[in-house]
């Protein structure tokens, strides 16, 4: 079990660096728990993912999952509270200010040239976690039909992992 | 602000965003839309145009659906009703996860379980697949962003570099670079 105030110093700093929509979260998180700390095995992680994945909350949903390994529900709390602080108070900020911000157009050209770095961690995370986890020729069939359905028709990911689930103990 | 916005109570706020945080399934632009339908449209708290700006700001860091929340709530009723809004989105996910993480780690033995999460596992990583793709087609412009897209998986996978470290180097780059364009301007 880590202590409450690491969990809460870690999480905080992800919550920093947490741009470009929520996936950036995959690797960071992936790299944090299951390299660096060895809180989850990356099966778990992935479950985690799949958990998060249920609930109408963003991706990083993730925190709450690995937040609770980590230090059981007050873990999940404090995870949760630190990686949304730092994108809640700069709503705020931004909120109290948002028609004399200056410089806004130097943060936007930044952050619209950062984005294909977090398109290439995506990718990447997609690798990594491919060829850590996939051990037969039935996962990647089922891997196949999932991007399938997520990349042309419009279910809910809950629905279709729901739906994975199912499968996975019919063919099992 | 007109006296309806000003009448707003937090009690409302916190109900009306922990509606949408409960049925705002699909995560994402869905709950943008979900959040546009009831807060622009239903009961006329912010307009369109200033929603699309809290929605443009809340790109900047975190997800923008819980942004878009935090935004609103702040245009009703200043601080609190910013904090309030977040938590009130936040928490039924946050109760759902948390009563799913101690299902998982509790009953991760069964071999129902194990069989249902060996079908889910690879359907996640499509999904990560997927969002690697749209967002590829929608972010990289140009040689310059493939470029850095492929050097940060290259970092990643081949040198095994962290992620933060990638993402902190294609920030400051990223900084000069738009300092660089405004100078030549």
């Amino acid at each position: 079990m880590a202590s409450l105030f690491s969990l809460a110093w870690i999480y905080f700093r992800i919550g920093l660096i947490f741009v470009g929509g929520g996936y950036v979260l995959i690797p960071l998180l992936n790299h944090i728990m299951v390299d660096q700390y060895h809180w989850l095995t990356l099966r778990q992680f992935l479950d985690g993912l799949a958990l998060s994945q249920l609930t109408p909350g963003p991706l990083a949903m993730l925190a709450t999952f690995t937040g609770f390994r980590a230090g059981g529900f007050l873990g999940g709390l404090v995870a949760t509270v630190f990686i949304f602080l730092p994108c809640v108070i700069l709503m705020l900020v931004v909120g109290r200010n948002y028609d004399r911000l200056k410089n806004i157009d130097i943060i936007k050209s930044t952050l619209d040239g950062l984005l294909p770095a977090v398109v290439g961690l995506v990718a990447a995370a997609a690798w990594n976690l491919g060829a850590s986890s996939l051990t037969g020729i039935k996962e990647f069939i089922i891997l196949v039909i999932g991007f399938v359905i997520f990349k042309w028709t419009k279910v809910s990911p809950m629905v279709v992992i729901i739906g994975a689930g199912l499968v996975g103990i019919l063919v099992n | 602000m007109d006296k309806r916005t000003q009448n707003v109570s937090l009690i409302e706020i916190i109900l009306t965003f922990a509606k949408i945080g409960l049925t705002g399934f699909g995560g994402g632009m869905a709950i943008v839309a979900l959040v546009e339908r009831i807060c622009v449209k239903e009961k006329g708290w912010i307009t369109s145009e200033e929603f699309l700006h809290g929605l443009a700001f809340g790109q900047i860091l975190g997800p923008f659906s819980l942004n878009v929340c935090t935004f609103t709530g702040h245009h009703l009723r200043g601080i609190r009703g910013g904090i309030t809004a977040a938590v009130g989105f936040i928490t039924p996910s946050f109760l759902l996860v948390s009563l799913l993480s101690w299902l998982y780690f509790t009953y991760n033995k069964l071999p129902q379980l194990q069989a249902a999460l060996k079908g889910t596992n690879p359907v996640v990583i499509g999904l990560i697949v997927v969002v690697a793709i749209d967002m590829g087609r929608k972010q990289i412009k140009g040689g310059s962003g493939l470029l850095m897209a492929l050097a940060a998986f290259a970092a990643t996978v081949v040198l095994k570099l962290n992620a933060a470290w990638v993402l902190l180097a294609a920030a400051l780059w990223s900084l000069c670079a738009s300092f660089y364009r405004r100078r030549c301007n």
